[in-house]
Protein backbone atom coordinates (compact mmCIF):
# COMPACT_ATOMS: atom_id res chain seq x y z
CA UNK A 1 0.00 0.00 0.00
CA UNK A 2 2.83 2.20 0.90
CA UNK A 3 4.63 1.37 -1.56
CA UNK A 4 2.19 1.65 -4.17
CA UNK A 5 1.73 5.35 -3.34
CA UNK A 6 5.48 5.66 -3.25
CA UNK A 7 5.50 4.66 -6.91
CA UNK A 8 2.98 6.96 -7.94
CA UNK A 9 4.24 9.65 -6.10
CA UNK A 10 7.61 9.22 -7.99
CA UNK A 11 5.49 8.87 -11.57
CA UNK A 12 3.96 12.22 -11.25
CA UNK A 13 7.22 13.84 -10.42
CA UNK A 14 8.74 12.49 -13.75
CA UNK A 15 6.05 13.86 -15.41
CA UNK A 16 6.86 17.13 -14.27
CA UNK A 17 9.78 16.55 -14.97
CA UNK A 18 8.92 15.65 -18.24
CA UNK A 19 6.94 18.62 -18.53
CA UNK A 20 9.25 21.15 -17.56
CA UNK A 21 11.99 19.48 -20.14
CA UNK A 22 9.38 20.58 -22.31
CA UNK A 23 8.91 24.33 -21.14
CA UNK A 24 12.73 24.07 -21.66
CA UNK A 25 12.65 23.28 -24.69
CA UNK A 26 10.00 25.37 -25.84
CA UNK A 27 11.65 28.77 -24.54
CA UNK A 28 15.09 26.91 -26.56
CA UNK A 29 13.03 27.19 -29.83
CA UNK A 30 11.60 31.03 -29.02
CA UNK A 31 15.01 32.42 -30.50
CA UNK A 32 14.16 31.22 -34.12
CA UNK A 33 16.50 28.51 -35.44
CA UNK A 34 18.48 29.60 -38.20
CA UNK A 35 16.69 30.01 -41.63
CA UNK A 36 19.11 26.38 -43.03
CA UNK A 37 16.58 25.99 -45.85
CA UNK A 38 16.60 29.28 -47.37
CA UNK A 39 19.93 29.65 -47.23
CA UNK A 40 21.11 26.19 -48.97
CA UNK A 41 18.16 27.41 -51.51
CA UNK A 42 20.49 30.58 -52.04
CA UNK A 43 23.87 28.84 -52.63
CA UNK A 44 21.87 26.03 -54.74
CA UNK A 45 20.37 29.29 -56.94
CA UNK A 46 23.84 31.21 -57.47
CA UNK A 47 25.80 27.51 -58.24
CA UNK A 48 23.00 27.27 -61.21
CA UNK A 49 23.31 30.71 -61.94
CA UNK A 50 27.22 30.47 -62.14
CA UNK A 51 26.50 27.19 -64.20
CA UNK A 52 24.77 29.03 -66.71
CA UNK A 53 27.59 31.32 -67.36
CA UNK A 54 26.08 34.63 -65.27
CA UNK A 55 29.32 35.56 -64.68
CA UNK A 56 29.24 36.26 -68.35
CA UNK A 57 25.93 37.34 -68.84
CA UNK A 58 24.74 38.77 -65.56
CA UNK A 59 27.37 40.07 -64.18
CA UNK A 60 25.72 42.16 -61.85
CA UNK A 61 22.91 40.19 -60.59
CA UNK A 62 25.23 37.73 -59.64
CA UNK A 63 27.33 39.76 -57.75
CA UNK A 64 23.97 41.52 -55.93
CA UNK A 65 23.06 37.96 -55.22
CA UNK A 66 26.75 36.82 -53.26
CA UNK A 67 26.59 40.06 -51.29
CA UNK A 68 22.83 38.96 -50.03
CA UNK A 69 23.88 35.67 -49.03
CA UNK A 70 27.11 37.05 -47.22
CA UNK A 71 24.77 39.53 -45.83
CA UNK A 72 22.57 36.28 -44.53
CA UNK A 73 25.29 34.55 -43.10
CA UNK A 74 26.23 37.47 -41.06
CA UNK A 75 22.94 37.66 -39.90
CA UNK A 76 22.52 34.18 -38.87
CA UNK A 77 25.95 34.73 -36.72
CA UNK A 78 24.23 37.75 -35.34
CA UNK A 79 21.37 35.26 -34.31
CA UNK A 80 19.13 38.10 -36.61
CA UNK A 81 17.19 35.03 -38.19
CA UNK A 82 14.40 36.76 -39.56
CA UNK A 83 16.92 39.25 -41.18
CA UNK A 84 18.90 36.23 -42.42
CA UNK A 85 15.66 34.81 -43.72
CA UNK A 86 15.14 37.31 -45.63
CA UNK A 87 18.58 38.28 -47.18
CA UNK A 88 18.46 34.54 -48.09
CA UNK A 89 15.48 34.70 -50.11
CA UNK A 90 16.51 37.96 -51.89
CA UNK A 91 20.28 36.24 -52.68
CA UNK A 92 17.98 33.47 -54.23
CA UNK A 93 16.13 35.76 -56.39
CA UNK A 94 18.58 37.54 -57.46
CA UNK A 95 20.37 34.34 -58.52
CA UNK A 96 17.47 33.12 -60.25
CA UNK A 97 17.06 36.38 -62.06
CA UNK A 98 20.64 35.91 -62.74
CA UNK A 99 20.14 32.28 -64.29
CA UNK A 100 17.18 33.67 -66.29
CA UNK A 101 19.14 36.26 -67.67
CA UNK A 102 21.80 34.59 -68.93
CA UNK A 103 19.48 32.03 -70.38
CA UNK A 104 17.99 34.94 -72.14
CA UNK A 105 21.34 36.29 -73.91
CA UNK A 106 22.25 32.92 -74.88
CA UNK A 107 18.88 31.98 -76.63
CA UNK A 108 19.27 35.85 -78.12
CA UNK A 109 23.33 35.08 -78.66
CA UNK A 110 22.25 31.57 -81.03
CA UNK A 111 19.30 33.20 -82.60
CA UNK A 112 21.51 36.19 -83.64
CA UNK A 113 24.16 33.86 -84.91
CA UNK A 114 21.78 31.76 -86.95
CA UNK A 115 19.67 34.46 -88.45
CA UNK A 116 23.22 36.06 -89.79
CA UNK A 117 24.76 32.28 -91.19
CA UNK A 118 20.67 33.10 -93.11
CA UNK A 119 21.75 36.32 -94.23
CA UNK A 120 25.13 34.89 -95.55
CA UNK A 121 23.45 32.07 -97.22
CA UNK A 122 21.26 34.18 -98.87
CA UNK A 123 23.84 36.74 -99.70
CA UNK A 124 25.94 33.80 -101.40
CA UNK A 125 22.73 32.48 -103.01
CA UNK A 126 22.23 36.35 -104.60
CA UNK A 127 26.30 36.54 -105.76
CA UNK A 128 25.70 32.57 -106.70
CA UNK A 129 22.92 33.64 -109.53
CA UNK A 130 24.85 36.86 -110.03
CA UNK A 131 27.99 35.20 -111.15
CA UNK A 132 25.31 33.07 -113.66
CA UNK A 133 23.82 36.17 -114.98
CA UNK B 1 -19.49 92.37 -25.04
CA UNK B 2 -20.24 89.16 -22.75
CA UNK B 3 -22.40 88.04 -25.58
CA UNK B 4 -19.75 88.65 -28.21
CA UNK B 5 -17.28 87.27 -25.98
CA UNK B 6 -19.63 83.51 -25.71
CA UNK B 7 -20.14 84.08 -29.36
CA UNK B 8 -16.14 83.72 -29.94
CA UNK B 9 -15.89 81.03 -28.39
CA UNK B 10 -18.37 79.22 -30.36
CA UNK B 11 -16.79 80.04 -33.22
CA UNK B 12 -13.13 78.50 -31.55
CA UNK B 13 -14.78 75.53 -31.26
CA UNK B 14 -16.25 74.98 -34.34
CA UNK B 15 -13.08 75.40 -35.93
CA UNK B 16 -11.43 72.97 -33.70
CA UNK B 17 -13.76 70.35 -34.40
CA UNK B 18 -13.27 71.12 -37.54
CA UNK B 19 -9.81 70.67 -37.31
CA UNK B 20 -10.07 67.23 -35.65
CA UNK B 21 -12.85 66.08 -38.36
CA UNK B 22 -9.83 67.01 -40.84
CA UNK B 23 -6.95 65.26 -38.84
CA UNK B 24 -9.21 62.29 -38.69
CA UNK B 25 -9.91 62.25 -42.52
CA UNK B 26 -6.40 62.51 -43.24
CA UNK B 27 -5.69 59.67 -41.35
CA UNK B 28 -8.20 57.41 -43.10
CA UNK B 29 -6.43 58.62 -45.92
CA UNK B 30 -3.22 57.74 -45.47
CA UNK B 31 -3.92 54.42 -43.52
CA UNK B 32 -3.78 51.41 -46.28
CA UNK B 33 -0.92 52.86 -48.31
CA UNK B 34 1.07 50.51 -50.69
CA UNK B 35 5.11 50.08 -50.03
CA UNK B 36 7.25 51.89 -51.68
CA UNK B 37 7.97 50.38 -55.20
CA UNK B 38 5.13 47.99 -55.68
CA UNK B 39 3.48 50.14 -57.70
CA UNK B 40 6.36 49.45 -60.16
CA UNK B 41 6.79 46.06 -60.17
CA UNK B 42 2.86 45.94 -60.88
CA UNK B 43 3.75 48.21 -63.42
CA UNK B 44 6.78 46.25 -64.87
CA UNK B 45 4.18 43.16 -64.32
CA UNK B 46 1.15 44.40 -66.01
CA UNK B 47 3.40 45.32 -69.03
CA UNK B 48 4.97 41.61 -69.76
CA UNK B 49 1.44 40.15 -69.45
CA UNK B 50 0.29 42.48 -71.90
CA UNK B 51 3.32 41.80 -74.29
CA UNK B 52 1.83 39.47 -77.08
CA UNK B 53 4.68 37.69 -77.37
CA UNK B 54 5.83 37.04 -74.22
CA UNK B 55 2.38 36.38 -72.55
CA UNK B 56 1.57 33.07 -73.02
CA UNK B 57 5.44 31.92 -72.32
CA UNK B 58 6.34 31.25 -68.76
CA UNK B 59 3.37 31.20 -67.44
CA UNK B 60 4.45 29.52 -63.95
CA UNK B 61 7.20 32.09 -63.81
CA UNK B 62 4.24 34.73 -64.36
CA UNK B 63 1.64 33.43 -62.09
CA UNK B 64 4.81 33.11 -59.53
CA UNK B 65 5.38 36.94 -59.96
CA UNK B 66 2.22 37.90 -59.66
CA UNK B 67 1.71 36.39 -56.10
CA UNK B 68 4.99 38.22 -55.03
CA UNK B 69 3.21 41.83 -56.84
CA UNK B 70 0.16 40.91 -54.73
CA UNK B 71 2.19 40.40 -51.33
CA UNK B 72 4.32 43.78 -51.99
CA UNK B 73 1.20 45.35 -52.63
CA UNK B 74 -0.51 44.60 -49.26
CA UNK B 75 0.32 48.25 -46.64
CA UNK B 76 2.62 46.93 -44.12
CA UNK B 77 3.85 48.66 -40.78
CA UNK B 78 6.96 47.21 -41.35
CA UNK B 79 9.47 49.03 -43.28
CA UNK B 80 11.71 45.99 -43.73
CA UNK B 81 9.33 43.57 -44.59
CA UNK B 82 7.47 45.79 -47.28
CA UNK B 83 11.16 46.12 -48.83
CA UNK B 84 12.01 42.60 -48.31
CA UNK B 85 8.47 41.58 -50.38
CA UNK B 86 8.80 44.53 -53.19
CA UNK B 87 12.44 43.17 -53.68
CA UNK B 88 11.14 39.55 -54.16
CA UNK B 89 8.19 41.08 -56.45
CA UNK B 90 10.55 43.17 -58.73
CA UNK B 91 13.30 40.32 -59.40
CA UNK B 92 10.63 37.48 -59.40
CA UNK B 93 8.84 39.75 -62.20
CA UNK B 94 12.22 40.38 -64.63
CA UNK B 95 12.82 36.94 -63.82
CA UNK B 96 9.74 35.75 -65.25
CA UNK B 97 10.23 38.40 -68.15
CA UNK B 98 13.69 36.98 -68.88
CA UNK B 99 12.43 33.20 -69.20
CA UNK B 100 9.77 34.04 -71.04
CA UNK B 101 11.68 35.93 -73.64
CA UNK B 102 14.26 32.68 -73.76
CA UNK B 103 11.04 30.94 -74.61
CA UNK B 104 10.30 32.66 -77.37
CA UNK B 105 13.81 32.82 -79.17
CA UNK B 106 13.78 29.44 -78.95
CA UNK B 107 10.17 29.14 -80.46
CA UNK B 108 11.78 31.94 -83.18
CA UNK B 109 14.39 29.49 -84.18
CA UNK B 110 12.09 27.21 -85.78
CA UNK B 111 11.23 30.25 -87.74
CA UNK B 112 14.59 31.19 -88.26
CA UNK B 113 15.19 27.50 -89.48
CA UNK B 114 12.04 27.41 -91.95
CA UNK B 115 14.03 30.79 -93.27
CA UNK B 116 17.21 29.38 -93.86
CA UNK B 117 15.43 25.53 -95.36
CA UNK B 118 13.54 28.20 -97.50
CA UNK B 119 17.21 30.12 -98.68
CA UNK B 120 18.44 26.26 -99.53
CA UNK B 121 15.66 25.45 -101.30
CA UNK B 122 16.14 28.59 -103.22
CA UNK B 123 19.51 28.02 -103.81
CA UNK B 124 19.18 24.49 -104.59
CA UNK B 125 16.36 25.44 -107.21
CA UNK B 126 18.34 27.78 -108.77
CA UNK B 127 21.74 25.54 -109.06
CA UNK B 128 19.33 22.76 -110.42
CA UNK B 129 17.92 25.45 -112.90
CA UNK B 130 21.44 26.87 -113.26
CA UNK B 131 22.18 23.20 -114.19
CA UNK B 132 19.22 22.85 -116.61
CA UNK B 133 20.11 25.71 -118.52
CA UNK B 134 24.01 24.38 -118.75
CA UNK B 135 22.81 21.76 -120.62
CA UNK B 136 20.20 23.82 -122.53
CA UNK B 137 22.74 25.69 -123.51
CA UNK B 138 25.15 22.79 -123.97
CA UNK B 139 22.39 20.96 -126.42
CA UNK B 140 22.18 24.36 -127.96
CA UNK B 141 25.46 24.62 -128.40
CA UNK B 142 25.29 20.88 -129.75
CA UNK B 143 22.79 21.98 -132.56
CA UNK B 144 24.42 24.84 -133.41
CA UNK B 145 27.50 22.59 -134.34
CA UNK B 146 25.30 20.62 -136.07
CA UNK B 147 24.06 23.40 -138.10
CA UNK B 148 27.54 24.61 -138.56
CA UNK B 149 28.31 21.45 -139.85
CA UNK B 150 24.98 21.24 -141.65
CA UNK B 151 25.90 24.26 -143.45
CA UNK B 152 29.42 23.54 -144.03
CA UNK B 153 27.62 20.43 -145.61
CA UNK B 154 25.24 22.63 -147.55
CA UNK B 155 28.00 24.66 -149.08
CA UNK B 156 29.94 21.92 -150.23
CA UNK B 157 26.87 20.82 -151.84
CA UNK B 158 26.64 24.68 -153.27
CA UNK B 159 30.64 24.21 -154.45
CA UNK B 160 29.18 20.94 -156.23
CA UNK B 161 26.65 22.92 -157.66
CA UNK B 162 28.59 25.46 -158.41
CA UNK B 163 31.21 23.36 -159.91
CA UNK B 164 28.51 21.37 -161.92
CA UNK B 165 26.55 24.42 -162.54
CA UNK B 166 30.00 25.91 -164.34
CA UNK B 167 30.63 22.79 -165.91
CA UNK B 168 26.86 23.53 -167.32
CA UNK B 169 27.90 26.76 -168.00
CA UNK B 170 30.63 25.75 -170.11
CA UNK B 171 28.76 23.55 -171.81
CA UNK B 172 25.85 25.93 -172.45
CA UNK B 173 28.71 28.19 -173.96
CA UNK B 174 29.55 25.83 -175.78
CA UNK B 175 26.55 25.28 -177.52
CA UNK B 176 25.54 28.78 -177.95
CA UNK B 177 28.91 29.61 -179.67
CA UNK B 178 27.94 26.28 -181.72
CA UNK B 179 24.71 27.79 -182.04
CA UNK B 180 26.32 31.30 -183.44
CA UNK B 181 28.99 28.78 -185.32
CA UNK B 182 31.87 31.04 -184.17
CA UNK B 183 34.94 29.95 -184.36
CA UNK B 184 37.30 30.06 -181.32
CA UNK B 185 40.57 31.99 -182.01
CA UNK B 186 43.76 33.30 -179.81
CA UNK B 187 41.89 37.09 -180.43
CA UNK B 188 38.51 35.28 -179.19
CA UNK B 189 35.39 33.55 -180.64
CA UNK B 190 35.28 34.84 -184.45
CA UNK B 191 31.59 34.98 -185.40
CA UNK B 192 31.54 35.36 -189.45
CA UNK B 193 28.61 37.12 -190.99
CA UNK B 194 28.43 36.36 -194.75
CA UNK B 195 26.84 38.69 -197.57
CA UNK B 196 23.48 37.67 -197.41
CA UNK B 197 22.75 40.14 -194.60
CA UNK B 198 23.75 43.38 -197.24
CA UNK B 199 22.76 43.93 -200.79
CA UNK B 200 25.72 44.28 -203.38
CA UNK B 201 26.78 47.86 -202.72
CA UNK B 202 24.81 48.51 -199.97
CA UNK B 203 25.86 49.17 -196.14
CA UNK B 204 22.13 48.86 -194.61
CA UNK B 205 20.74 45.41 -193.58
CA UNK B 206 18.40 42.86 -195.28
CA UNK B 207 15.12 43.05 -193.72
CA UNK B 208 14.42 39.78 -192.48
CA UNK B 209 18.39 38.64 -192.43
CA UNK B 210 18.73 39.04 -189.01
CA UNK B 211 18.38 35.92 -187.78
CA UNK B 212 22.34 35.17 -187.32
CA UNK B 213 22.82 38.37 -185.12
CA UNK B 214 19.93 37.82 -182.87
CA UNK B 215 21.60 34.77 -181.82
CA UNK B 216 24.37 37.32 -181.55
CA UNK B 217 22.36 39.52 -179.66
CA UNK B 218 20.74 36.62 -177.17
CA UNK B 219 24.58 35.28 -176.45
CA UNK B 220 25.73 38.80 -175.72
CA UNK B 221 23.03 39.41 -173.04
CA UNK B 222 24.04 35.91 -171.29
CA UNK B 223 27.56 37.09 -171.32
CA UNK B 224 27.68 40.92 -170.13
CA UNK B 225 31.19 40.94 -169.36
CA UNK B 226 31.89 40.18 -173.21
CA UNK B 227 32.92 42.74 -175.23
CA UNK B 228 32.49 42.78 -179.10
CA UNK B 229 34.96 44.07 -182.06
CA UNK B 230 32.99 44.76 -185.39
CA UNK B 231 35.14 44.36 -188.85
CA UNK B 232 34.18 45.19 -191.91
CA UNK B 233 35.69 43.29 -195.18
CA UNK B 234 35.19 43.36 -199.04
CA UNK B 235 36.24 41.74 -201.95
CA UNK B 236 38.80 43.75 -204.14
CA UNK B 237 36.17 44.54 -207.07
CA UNK B 238 36.27 48.29 -207.25
CA UNK B 239 38.25 50.89 -205.87
CA UNK B 240 40.77 50.33 -202.75
CA UNK B 241 38.53 54.29 -200.91
CA UNK B 242 34.97 52.86 -201.61
CA UNK B 243 35.85 49.16 -200.50
CA UNK B 244 37.19 50.51 -197.36
CA UNK B 245 34.38 52.50 -196.71
CA UNK B 246 31.86 50.33 -197.47
CA UNK B 247 33.43 48.13 -195.33
CA UNK B 248 33.27 50.76 -192.43
CA UNK B 249 29.77 51.56 -192.99
CA UNK B 250 29.09 47.68 -193.36
CA UNK B 251 30.91 47.33 -189.75
CA UNK B 252 28.73 50.25 -188.58
CA UNK B 253 25.74 48.63 -189.59
CA UNK B 254 25.89 45.97 -187.44
CA UNK B 255 27.46 47.65 -184.43
CA UNK B 256 24.23 49.94 -184.72
CA UNK B 257 21.61 47.16 -185.05
CA UNK B 258 23.58 45.67 -181.84
CA UNK B 259 22.93 48.76 -180.02
CA UNK B 260 19.57 49.03 -181.00
CA UNK B 261 18.71 45.58 -179.40
CA UNK B 262 20.17 46.75 -175.99
CA UNK B 263 23.57 46.35 -176.24
CA UNK B 264 25.68 48.77 -174.61
CA UNK B 265 27.97 50.73 -177.25
CA UNK B 266 30.72 50.63 -174.65
CA UNK B 267 31.08 46.98 -175.67
CA UNK B 268 30.89 47.55 -179.34
CA UNK B 269 33.49 48.55 -181.30
CA UNK B 270 33.45 48.80 -185.37
CA UNK B 271 36.08 49.14 -188.07
CA UNK B 272 36.42 48.66 -191.93
CA UNK B 273 39.45 46.67 -193.31
CA UNK B 274 38.49 46.81 -197.10
CA UNK B 275 39.61 44.12 -199.55
CA UNK B 276 42.68 43.45 -196.91
CA UNK B 277 42.84 39.92 -195.30
CA UNK B 278 40.43 37.99 -197.96
CA UNK B 279 40.06 34.71 -196.56
CA UNK B 280 39.40 32.96 -200.39
CA UNK B 281 40.72 34.12 -203.73
CA UNK B 282 39.11 37.05 -205.32
CA UNK B 283 39.49 35.27 -208.98
CA UNK B 284 36.17 33.65 -208.70
CA UNK B 285 32.53 34.37 -207.66
CA UNK B 286 32.82 32.00 -204.70
CA UNK B 287 35.64 32.99 -203.21
CA UNK B 288 34.73 36.65 -203.52
CA UNK B 289 31.49 36.09 -201.98
CA UNK B 290 33.54 34.69 -198.73
CA UNK B 291 35.43 37.98 -198.59
CA UNK B 292 32.49 40.12 -198.72
CA UNK B 293 32.11 39.45 -195.23
CA UNK B 294 31.46 41.11 -191.09
CA UNK B 295 33.54 39.13 -188.94
CA UNK B 296 32.28 39.86 -185.30
CA UNK B 297 35.22 38.95 -183.03
CA UNK B 298 33.74 38.19 -179.35
CA UNK B 299 36.77 39.09 -176.73
CA UNK B 300 37.22 36.14 -174.31
CA UNK B 301 36.64 36.91 -170.40
CA UNK B 302 38.57 38.65 -168.24
CA UNK B 303 40.04 34.68 -167.16
CA UNK B 304 36.79 33.69 -166.15
CA UNK B 305 35.34 30.90 -168.54
CA UNK B 306 38.40 29.52 -169.35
Amino acid sequence: MNATFQAKRESHARIALGFTGVLVLAACASTPPAPTANLQAAQQAIAAAERSEAARYAPGELSEAHTKLALADTAVTQSKMVVAEHFADESRAEAELASAKASAAKASAVNDEMQRSNGTLIDEMKRGSGDKQ
Amino acid sequence: MNTTRHGAVIVRGTLIATAVAAVLLAACATAPVKPDGASEARMKLTQLQSDPNLASRAAPAIKDADLAVRAAEQPEADKELAAYRVYLADRKVDTARALAETRFAEDQRAVITAQRDSARLDARTREADAAKGQVATARAEGAEQKMAADRARTEADAAHVAAASSEQQAAELQRQIDVLQAKPTDRGLVLTLGDVLFTSGRADLKPGATGNLNKLVAFLNQYPDRTVVIQGYTDSVGSEGYNQALSERRADSVKSYLAEQGIGSIRLSASGKGPSDPVAGNDSAAGRQQNRRVEVIISNPPAALR
